[in-house]
């Protein structure tokens, strides 16, 4: 029984102690920089268009196959605002579906999508399963908002 | 059975009893048929299979980068030690040489991995023995001290995706090796508390002894690997017999049982996190201030010469193998991964039999097995 | 809740006393049991470095309450299979035994339901009945897990009756009643836990035997049996196993405080008021609660068979030392001293009782360690880098 008495001296010890749980809906943990939520599309705020050019190369690394990327003729370019020639018609990302493997990120030459390293990117929880599909304004919505975490690399 | 009552009233059955999958000491959706003769296992069914997902095929399909996800999705509880499995397979058919500065943070990384694992093992073990969860709340809140660096360091908390071939992803944080040492803290008052309240306990010590116990003889043939195999006295590990990586640089202990049951295996690993606590702080020491993290002329689009290749590296629960056969281009021909959980749980029925239900749990808890790893 | 039955208010009908005063008990201690939980889980989370309830008010205050109307609202079940007579009764069976004990319990000096002469006896007989519902949970559930866990249930309440019973005779042999007031009342100077702590000690390990908490849960254990005899009942039936189950607590728990902590009596005398030997009770009961809930938190579950040896083979040998010592000290008239003195040795010897049990079969060697030496030469070290950093809340 010297050894029970050991884990229960252990165990009263403990009671001093801090207790480690977060208050978490009221208190948010700060999540570092590096942080992988979901993948994002950035917005170029100058010229006021999507940094995404919709070439595909995210679409065709991703492991999972959850983007669907259209490419359209750029207006803004006929016009000379813009250097891009051809930009983004429409962008799908299932949420569901995406392993935030960080490979689209890595692929993309245009620094266009990006990690989501804040916590709108965790919180995510919807009814429906179609919801969790995101569309191009969603996608876009953070970062056109101006409410990216400077930390986000691209 | 109504009508024959009459006759069958002295008869004495077997009790087949189903255990899982939702089971909760079954640790994730395994199944086994118990066929109990009072308390008493006779017979032990295990069903697996249950996880299923094709993770073999699936990455047959992956190029070599997109492939290091499934790995962490295999081996959920040693992430590391899965990719680094996985990448070491792609290099050696690639014959890169690793820049010293991506080796020692692989060790570094994979070895806290293994503290993480080891810790969950605790914690879960404790509650298949019946201590109300406290064994858990002790190893998960150090646990989360390491997740909470691997956050930082590679951006989640599960499935890191951070060792590449050739070299790692992208640089560490700038104060990783003062990080480390802060988890090592925590890491060591976790160990500390486990031991007082688990190894000395001697309900602990009567529930795990003389329990499930293997020879070496039996452990080999058997194909069990890593704390299963050193508790039943076979001083077998990947780190000391055939060292990969930079494990030649350190120098260390390997706790090897003298018993082989239950018992044996905990105090097995709760030594081995020790160990990793040493390895840590050498590999801290040792490790290159600055320097490339990616190998030199890594081509941009990975593709691998025609042939085969084994890679095999320690894992918490034993040897994690990966089987690579290429036949050139950016994806794998053929890849079969070797997975610890797998081979020690086939053990399972002949450490039952003559066991009570009780230990039953025990003993599958002590397997330490991760069902994503079993089922693949 | 005892005004009812106390001599305040004067009914005659001992019969009619009893049963307003059982009803109002009842309800009290419903109500008791709720915030037993509460407390369970506060401290225990304290023991876990977590903070327990927290989300209905104040410190989850609310908490049982909240418990209590899911239990209630939630669908009753029963299997399709199952005995209909046996699983209905079962709830019965346990619920109202645990209950009972009560009838007999003298809170204050002059606070109880009804005085028995032999009310040790009664509860003793009461507390016994319980194994039934168990056995008929676990046969009428028709599941395997619950027929396991009813023959546990039984096995190990009839085995662990045994020395707690031993050990109250013990105690019975020193003050020569059987009544539980007498004996608080012949604690006035000293209580019987400095003369009989063997007995006190076997005492305590049985009650948690017979409550069924860890580390003597197997019945209902949840990493084996998931639940036991509980596992088919849901709703309002499983939270009335629950609530005797507690009941059952409290029962053993005021049982201890009074025969061998002294109840009201000690050490302020019979002549306090009610109120503070009320408080005396329940801070002497909440002594065992507190030991219920730190075992509970600290020690793995035993096996069956480890669980009746240890009765049998220790628990009821010991207990027997106990009453053999006693007469022996009664016969020849020794010095209270002499009870203390055998009954310490008696207690060193129930300390030292765990470690005889492991001990049995091939000594245990310690782990081998095999040395792994560095081979290759390392890489330049890098710039020394603090070793010794501290951390905050990592301290001990």
């Amino acid at each position: 029984m010297i050894g029970i008495l050991r884990s229960l001296t252990q165990v009263v010890r403990v009671i001093g102690r801090k207790p480690v749980t977060i208050q978490y809906p009221e208190v948010h943990r700060e999540i570092p920089n590096r942080d992988r939520a979901f993948p994002i599309l950035l917005w170029d705020a100058p010229i006021d268009e999507p940094y995404c050019t919709g070439c595909h190369a995210c679409e065709r690394a991703c492991p999972v196959e959850c983007m669907t990327v259209v490419m359209k003729d750029n207006p803004k370019h006929a016009t000379g605002e813009s250097k891009r020639r051809k930009i983004i018609d429409e962008f799908w990302i299932d949420y569901g579906r995406c392993m935030r493997c960080n490979i689209c990120v890595e692929v993309c030459n245009f620094e266009a999508i990006g990690m989501n390293n804040t916590w709108a990117g965790h919180e995510l929880s919807r009814y429906d399963r179609k919801e969790l599909v995101m569309d191009l304004d969603m996608l876009m919505s953070q970062s056109k908002a101006g409410k990216v975490d400077p930390g986000l690399r691209a | 059975m109504v009508t024959e009552q009459h006759d069958r009233s002295l008869e004495v059955v077997d009790i087949p009893i189903n255990m899982g999958p939702q089971h909760p000491s079954t640790h994730g959706v395994f199944r086994m048929v118990l066929v109990l003769d009072g308390e008493v296992c006779k017979d032990v069914i295990p069903h697996i299979g249950y996880m299923h997902r094709g993770g073999e095929k699936l990455m047959e399909a992956m190029d070599f980068r997109q492939g290091i996800g499934y790995c962490d999705r295999t081996e959920y509880l040693a992430q590391f030690s899965a990719e680094l499995g996985y990448v070491m397979a792609v290099e050696r058919l690639m014959e890169l040489e690793i820049p010293d500065r991506a080796e020692y943070i692989r060790v570094i990384l994979t070895e806290l991995n293994r503290l993480s694992s080891h810790f969950m093992f605790m914690g879960a073990f404790g509650i298949d023995a019946g201590v109300f969860a406290t064994s858990f709340t002790y190893a998960f809140p150090q646990r989360e001290y390491i997740q909470e660096l691997f956050e930082e360091v590679t951006g989640d908390r599960l499935m890191y995706a951070y060792f590449r071939v050739g070299g790692l992803a992208w640089e560490v944080t700038d104060n990783f090796v003062q990080r480390v040492h802060e988890v090592l803290v925590h890491t060591r008052q976790g160990l500390r508390d486990l031991d007082e309240l688990l190894t000395k306990n001697e309900i602990f010590m009567v529930r795990c002894q003389g329990i499930g116990a293997f020879t070496a003889d039996q452990a080999i043939a058997y194909g069990l690997s890593g704390p299963m195999l050193r508790a039943s006295g076979v001083p077998w590990d990947l780190r000391k017999d055939d060292p990969y990586s930079v494990y030649d640089r350190f120098t260390f202990e390997i706790p090897v049982g003298n018993h082989g049951d239950v018992y044996d295996r905990y105090l097995v690993r709760l030594e081995e996190m020790r160990q990793s606590v040493n390895i840590i702080e050498q590999a801290l020491e040792q490790l290159p201030a600055e320097g490339p993290i990616v190998a030199e002329k890594l081509p941009r689009r990975l593709r691998t010469p025609p042939g085969e290749v084994y890679s095999k590296v320690e894992a918490p629960r034993g040897e994690w193998g990966v089987y690579l056969v290429s036949k050139g281009g950016d994806k794998p021909y053929r890849l079969k991964m070797r997975s610890p959980s797998f081979c020690n749980l086939s053990a399972l029925r002949e450490m039952c039999i003559g066991q009570f239900m009780a230990d039953a749990v025990m003993i599958l808890g002590s397997m330490d097995i991760v069902l994503c790893d079993v089922d693949r | 809740m005892m005004l009812l039955a106390a001599p305040a208010i004067n009914i005659d009908n001992a019969f009619l006393s009893g049963i307003l005063g059982l009803i109002a008990f009842t309800l009290v201690m419903t109500v008791g049991v709720m915030y037993a939980t509460w407390y369970e889980r506060k401290i225990v989370a304290r023991m876990q470095y977590r903070l327990g309830p927290t989300r209905t008010g104040p410190f989850g205050l609310l908490q049982p309450i909240a418990d209590t109307f899911k239990l209630l609202t939630k669908e009753d079940l029963r299997p399709a299979t199952a005995d209909f007579i046996a699983f209905e009764a079962a709830v019965f069976a346990i619920f109202i035994p645990a209950l009972m004990v009560f009838v007999a319990v003298p809170f204050t000096a002059d606070w109880y339901i009804s005085a028995i002469p032999m009310s040790l006896l009664y509860i003793l007989a009461v507390s016994g009945l319980s194994f039934i519902g168990f056995l008929l949970a676990g046969w009428g559930s028709d599941n395997k897990y619950a027929l396991l866990g009813g023959m546990r249930a039984a096995a190990q309440l009839i085995s662990y009756e045994i020395p707690m019973i031993l050990a109250l005779v013990a105690v019975v042999m020193v003050t020569s009643t059987l009544d539980v007031y007498q004996m608080i009342l012949y604690q006035d100077t000293v209580p019987l836990i400095v003369w009989q702590p063997l007995a006190f000690g076997i005492f305590l390990i049985a009650s948690v035997a017979e409550v069924e908490r860890p580390p003597f849960d197997i019945p209902t254990g949840e990493s084996e049996v998931a639940g036991g005899v509980f596992i088919e009942y849901s709703g309002i039936r499983w939270s009335m196993f629950q609530l005797s189950s507690y009941v059952n607590m409290y029962a053993f728990a005021l049982l201890g405080a009074f025969v061998f902590l002294g109840g009201w009596e000690w050490p302020f005398g019979t002549d306090i008021g009610w109120g503070y030997q009320l408080l005396l009770t329940m801070v002497k009961m909440s002594f065992f609660i507190f030991f219920y809930l730190l075992i509970r938190a600290t020690v793995p579950r035993l096996r069956v068979d480890q669980l009746m040896s240890y009765a049998w083979k220790v628990l009821i040998p010991l207990s027997l030392y106990q009453i053999v010592t006693n007469g022996f000290v009664i016969v020849y008239d020794l010095p209270d001293v002499a009870f203390l003195l055998f009954s310490g040795l008696g207690v060193a010897a129930l300390v030292y009782s765990a470690a005889f049990i492991v001990k049995r079969g091939e000594p245990r060697r310690p782990l081998t360690m095999v040395p792994v030496r560095a081979t290759a030469k390392a890489a330049p070290p890098a710039p020394a880098v603090a070793a010794d950093v501290v951390v905050e809340g990592a301290a001990t």
